[in-house]
């Protein structure tokens, strides 16, 4: 009952901040000085492509995409219920190429580094915190420092780095792209490990500074529970330390797991920039092609996922946290 | 009547980050009777947590033990740098009821587990619904409502948490109690529910004998056979819970007594007074007798010597002035100054006037 | 008493910085080259010949080190306008919130709370698409006004519970009123805690500025540490082995992030004495440890006010934003 009031106010919750983001998707795409679209059929008539007739088609296509002849709200609603269909409409630089699939083809490659990145950099992370607050001395304050400095380094930096050391110097690993050039993305043994050697690079680069922000994050996290009155009074009750570092790790594990979560719902646009370092054929690159050209339809439609996925992975995160954590259900919904 | 705990000599001492030590327990000695509540009374800093930290033997870095021994009904510890104590006497022979009860069971666990841990881990073959059968017959003897088992730590209000954390406290019916500062964060009403379960216990004869730590001298009077007062590390003076209240012969037991509203007819009509100063700073403790600085009856041997003890085990105050008056108490008004030596007033390097004990928790 | 307590690590932090803005102030004047006026070919290797070229020349065969130090000047500006920014609406809003209480207070975190789930990135992206040309100022004010919401709810939080103090109350009751109360009565307590999140938004600001440069949105018109990125990106310098006029700018932005992140986690520890040594000497001497709640570290925690945190403790939250903007 009281899980039941609680998971209905997140999911109102939910609905507000995925109304707001539309919102603020929509009014900022349109703070572009001028009419889009009148900007965009200039721009791809400049080439001298297209004849009279073909330039009206374009232009009649847009206008009724965009719905620029309606009312604001009345956009807004049209805008709307075409993101609800998951329709993001045409390319403007790719003309006549459906955002969708663009972005179909790019998401793969996006989520390949950096799901298994993330996965990897916060088990390590983890244990490398976790250790380090229950060792002390000087494997801490090693780990620690080294942490520290890891997540400090900009993702991108250390990917430039990277590049520049193993692939262009040392020519171990190839420089860029995401597979090589004559192979085309198929479900075969060829394709995976020619592959895989474009894949280490941009994977190593995230998970070397996601180990060091996750092993930080744990590292307080169980310093801080460690010294707290539970630890304390269940040793003085004689319980072993290995029932108490349970107790413990419970306990800072609970904000660790939300982390995972969110690092998963943010990874869309949590290392846009790698991907443009390797080349990757990500959504990262995408977006950069899509502002170097205008492309706002692009550039919304990778916008908004982003958004989606970040707003849908609280969501996920609020709801397990309230099945996990008592405090937390309670705290919302007011009961004692 | 047996002798349940006698430690002796116990010093201690916290390591400083830059290895200096701050002895917070130096040389001291109690005892417990079998079926006895002794009291341990003092301000902030004197000591008296650490005391009972030492009994409830949970000392850890960067606290450490340098000597002492103790007897637990005949069995017999040295304490020392290798010193190893079983695990399982903590919460079986003594355990502790510790000071803010509010954070005592981890907020994402129910209390039914952690009373199985408890028993598991003294017993490892024990079995869950046995165990918790037990707890549950416990808890009733107590009268609290059984859903507390259930209960997550959030969902428990402050006076039933610290009640709770009493039961698990007693659960496999230690010989000696520690309860430090049980009582400072719970209202009225919740301090008096607990003592009276106390007592209860104590007639059930589910523990032995209890150590009762607080700096609140009238819940003192009203739960404990003996008080024994600390000050600066050391004991100053033990005596009955009554003859202790009522003819105070350390200068130091007088001025707590006369910081706090006790409710007996001749405090009445004395007006609330602080005790001027702060303690000494521990590392550096003041020579002589410790409470010298504050002391309104200190003499030049003060300033000096060691105070000697004067009386028994039973009933002694470790003070010149009592030596040289056997047998009469502290004239209260007396007891404390509102001048350091050379007119420098007292209230120094703005610490604030320590009035009655320290507050830990008070109101919290 | 806290002055000789401060770490290595704080002074390391410090001298970093302190080297970092005397480059950025004095560089522009000692290497006494335009930025943008071209000096060499593309990618000429660094020589002695003259100061502009110890680090050699660009794609555009501009001198590497005066867009460095002029980069340097414009990105360390971005960091601390929009850092100001974002903390000032932050503090403001965390304050006035948790101060107040009431409808005031359920308006500003409803708002807070749906900006902290809108991700940080795509409103930077969006206005920095819709501003065609960007003044280095507009990136900053832009990256300002994105970047305030985990502050807001942090200092709110913390403003809340001190609310609930009685020397507040006394403050109320001798007539006061809330703005002299929120400056002279909460503020103080919040200060620590304020300077350290101001420490991690100029952090999160120049990083968010190479970002958003290296996206293509950067400065237009300026050269800031992003922009040479992008340049070095865009013209293959990596590809190329022109290691100087990659290598600077990726080692000057990663010891900026560093050393800031670095002071932000000494100030931490100082004010937070409990992170200091793990377990070995975790508690302190007595009475240090006690009586102090434990702070919950955990921003999913539900935020329960904590009344009991002794005056000197008042602010015992880490300093961390939930999601950092990168």
């Amino acid at each position: 009952m009281q899980f039941a009031r609680y998971l209905l106010r997140r999911t109102l919750w939910l609905l507000v901040t995925f109304v707001a983001a539309m919102v603020l998707v929509f009014l900022l795409i349109r703070l572009v000085p001028g009419n889009p679209v009148d900007a965009i059929v200039a721009q791809m008539t400049r080439g001298g492509g297209g004849s009279g007739e073909q330039v009206r088609a374009i232009y009649d296509n847009y206008m009724r995409e965009f719905g620029l002849d309606l009312p604001l709200w009345q956009q807004f609603l049209v805008f709307c219920q075409n993101v609800l269909q998951g329709d993001f409409g045409t390319s403007f630089a790719q003309y006549p190429a459906p955002v969708t699939a663009m972005i179909g083809q790019a998401l793969p490659w996006s989520i390949a580094i950096q799901l298994p990145a993330i996965v990897v950099g916060w088990l390590v992370g983890n244990v490398v915190g976790a250790v380090a607050a229950f060792r002390g001395g000087w494997f801490d304050k090693g780990a620690f420092l080294t942490s520290i400095f890891a997540t400090s380094v900009p993702y991108y930096c250390l990917a430039i780095i990277l590049l520049f050391v193993v692939a262009v110097r040392m020519q171990i690993l190839p420089a860029g792209g995401g597979y090589s050039f004559g192979l085309s993305p198929e479900l075969t043994l060829t394709f995976f490990g020619d592959a895989i050697t474009y894949f280490w690079l941009p994977f190593w680069s995230l998970v070397i500074v996601f180990i060091g922000g996750q092993a930080v994050g744990m590292r307080s996290m169980a310093i801080y529970e460690l010294g707290s009155d539970y630890v304390n009074y269940a040793r003085g009750l004689g319980i072993g330390d290995n029932r108490i570092t349970r107790y413990i790790f419970r306990n800072a594990m609970l904000p660790q797991l939300s982390g995972l979560a969110l690092s998963i719902g943010g990874m869309i646009g949590g290392a846009l920039i790698t991907e443009l370092v390797f080349n990757y054929p990500g959504l990262g690159t995408l977006l950069f092609t899509a502002i170097s050209s205008n492309d706002y339809p692009v550039i919304q439609a990778i916008v908004l996922l982003i958004t989606i996925a970040v707003l849908l992975a609280n969501f996920l995160v609020d709801v397990v946290n309230g099945l996990i954590d008592p405090r937390i259900r309670a705290a919302e919904t007011g009961d004692r | 009547m047996t002798r349940l705990l006698d430690a002796r000599n116990l010093r201690a001492a916290y390591r400083t980050q830059d290895g200096r030590l701050v002895r917070a327990v130096d040389d001291v000695s109690v005892h417990v009777d079998e079926g006895e509540v002794l009291g341990v009374a003092g301000e902030s800093g004197c000591g008296k947590s650490t005391l009972g930290a030492i009994l409830s033997l949970n000392v850890r870095s960067p606290l450490q033990v340098e000597s002492g021994t103790l007897d637990i009904e005949g069995k017999r510890q040295d304490f020392g740098a290798s010193a190893k104590i079983p695990r399982t006497w903590r919460g079986s022979v003594v355990s502790l009821l510790p000071q803010g009860a509010m954070n005592s069971i981890s907020p994402t666990m129910r209390v039914r587990d952690l009373c199985f841990d408890v028993v598991r881990a003294h017993d490892r073959r024990a079995r869950r619904s046995d165990a918790l059968d037990r707890v549950r017959d416990r808890i009733a003897d107590l009268g609290l409502p059984p859903r507390v088992l259930d209960a997550y730590p959030h969902q428990l209000s402050g006076g039933m948490k610290q009640r709770v954390v009493t039961v698990i406290s007693t659960l496999l019916n230690p010989r000696l109690l520690i309860a430090d500062e049980p009582t400072s964060a719970l209202d009225v009403s919740s301090q008096r529910a607990l003592i009276e379960m106390l007592k209860e216990m104590l007639e059930q004869k589910i523990m032995a004998g209890v150590i009762f730590v607080t700096h609140d001298l009238p819940v003192l009077r009203t739960v404990s056979d003996r008080i024994a007062v600390m000050y600066a590390g050391k004991i100053v003076e033990v005596a009955d819970a009554g003859d202790l209240v009522d003819r105070p012969r350390h200068p130091y037991s007088a001025a707590l007594l006369s910081s706090v509203l006790v409710p007996e007819p001749r405090y009445r009509t004395m007006r609330v007074k602080g005790i001027p100063g702060a303690p000494p700073n521990l590392l550096d403790p003041p020579p002589g007798c410790r409470f010298h600085p504050r002391c309104g009856l200190a003499m030049p041997q003060c300033h000096t010597d060691e105070p000697p003890t004067d009386g028994t085990e039973l009933r002694y105050s470790a003070c010149h002035w009592s030596a040289q008056h056997p047998g009469e108490s502290v004239p209260v008004e007396a007891a404390t100054r509102d001048e350091l030596d050379g007119g420098e007033p007292l209230d120094r390097a703005g610490e604030p006037v320590a009035l009655a004990g320290d507050g830990t928790g008070v109101g919290r | 008493m806290r002055g000789a307590n401060l770490s290595p690590r704080f002074w390391v932090a410090s001298t970093m910085i302190l080297l970092l803005v005397l480059a950025a102030v004095f560089g522009p004047m000692v290497v006494a080259t335009d930025p943008n006026q071209v000096i060499g070919g593309l990618y000429d290797r660094p020589s002695g010949e003259r100061l502009a070229l110890y680090l050699g020349t660009d794609n555009e065969g501009q001198s590497v080190l005066a867009n460095l130090v002029h980069g340097l000047r414009t990105s360390l500006l971005v960091g601390l306008l929009a850092g100001a920014i974002a903390t000032l609406i932050g503090l403001v809003l965390g304050l006035v919130a948790g101060f107040q209480g009431g409808w005031v207070d359920d308006v500003i975190s409803a708002i807070t709370n749906i900006a902290l789930s809108i991700p940080t990135i795509v409103v930077i992206i969006l206005l920095g698409v819709a501003l065609g040309s960007r003044s280095s100022v507009a990136l900053a004010v832009i990256i300002g006004v994105t970047a305030w919401p985990w502050l807001a709810r942090a200092v709110r939080a913390q403003a809340s519970s001190i609310r609930v103090r009685e020397h507040i109350e006394v403050a109320r009751l001798s007539g006061a009123r809330w703005v002299s109360i929120l400056g002279w009565d909460v503020l103080p307590y919040l200060l620590s805690y304020v300077v350290m999140a101001f420490v991690l938004q100029c952090s999160g600001a120049i990083l968010a500025e190479a970002t958003l440069s290296l996206l293509g949105l950067g400065p237009s018109g300026s050269t800031s540490i992003g922009t040479m990125l992008y340049w070095a990106q865009v013209w293959g310098s990596v590809r190329v082995g022109a290691l100087w006029a990659f290598l600077p700018p990726t080692i000057v932005l990663t010891l900026i992030s560093f050393s800031l992140l670095l002071l932000n986690s000494a100030g931490d520890e100082l004010f937070n004495p409990r992170l200091r040594k793990g377990r070995r000497r975790g508690r302190g001497t007595a009475g240090a440890a006690r009586g102090r709640r434990a702070p919950t570290p955990t921003p999913v925690a539900p935020e329960t006010p904590t009344p009991g945190l002794a005056a000197s403790t008042a602010v015992d939250l880490p300093v961390s934003p939930k999601g950092a903007s990168r």
